[in-house]
């Protein structure tokens, strides 16, 4: 009981700040685009689990790594974090910088169809918050 | 409850390999960025095959709904904190390992 001295001010502070500090944007979510994207995150990051660790005890770390850049048509907000976030746990892939809507990642391996993933993952984030985002473009480096 | 507690023992053991492919992929692999890889996403499987095991022993809704917040909350520090790593190491200039 004497934890909730501590914990629940701590609560209450952290959740009146993060209303006060948060950009006014609403979404809304979409039942079907969470019932899709419950299948096929986590069907994903097991992939992605099974992936390492088949690089990392295989004789010699089977790598190739190298950096991409993808530009997502995600709005600014609550998407394109969810989006850069949900990168790092999908197969080969880790976000590792964003600017504006370039999106820096790091592959493990780039001969994976690193493109193709993302590009999935968009388009799942996408119906997940009711947004529409364009076909794919060709490349763009 | 026999059934239950038994796959969910199946699914601990099951998580226990992710967790050291983990570790020993942050052993081995060359640079920053490919270690980030191993540990956000063997350790996040593993945490979550074991987390699943957990549930399904639990035999109440409430510790199920507990260790599955503990689960999201874990999925959403790691892969901010990797992003934030691999963030400032790229600001630092520090250059990717490119296979030789």
């Amino acid at each position: 009981m004497a934890s909730w001295l501590i914990g629940g001010p701590a609560v209450l502070i952290t959740s009146i700040l993060s209303l006060k500090l948060a950009p006014t944007s609403r979404y809304s979510l979409s039942i079907v685009g969470i019932v899709r994207f419950s299948i096929f995150f986590p069907y994903q990051s097991f992939r992605g689990g099974l992936d390492v660790m088949g690089r990392a005890l295989s004789w010699k770390p089977r790598l190739d790594p190298g950096l991409i850049s993808y530009t997502t048509s995600l709005p600014q907000g609550a998407a394109r974090i969810f989006f850069v976030n949900t990168i790092s746990l999908l197969p080969g892939t880790l976000s590792a910088d964003l600017l504006e809507d370039h999106v820096t990642i790091h592959t493990l391996d780039h001969t994976m169809p690193i493109r193709e993933n993302i590009y999935k993952l968009e388009n799942h984030v996408a119906s997940l918050m009711r947004l529409s985002i364009p076909a794919q473009k060709k490349s763009s480096s | 409850m026999g059934i239950l507690y038994n796959s969910g023992t199946v699914l601990i053991i099951v998580g226990l390999p992710f967790f050291l492919s983990g570790t020993i992929g942050l052993i081995r692999f060359p640079d920053i960025y490919t270690r980030l890889h191993a540990l956000t996403k063997a350790d996040n499987v593993g945490l979550g095959c074991i987390v699943c095991g957990l549930a399904l022993q639990s035999g109440s809704i409430a510790r199920t709904a507990k260790l599955l917040l503990i689960w999201v909350l874990v999925l959403i520090a790691s892969s901010a904190s990797c992003h934030l790593i691999a963030r400032s190491a790229l600001q630092k200039n520090i250059q990717p390992w490119m296979r030789p």
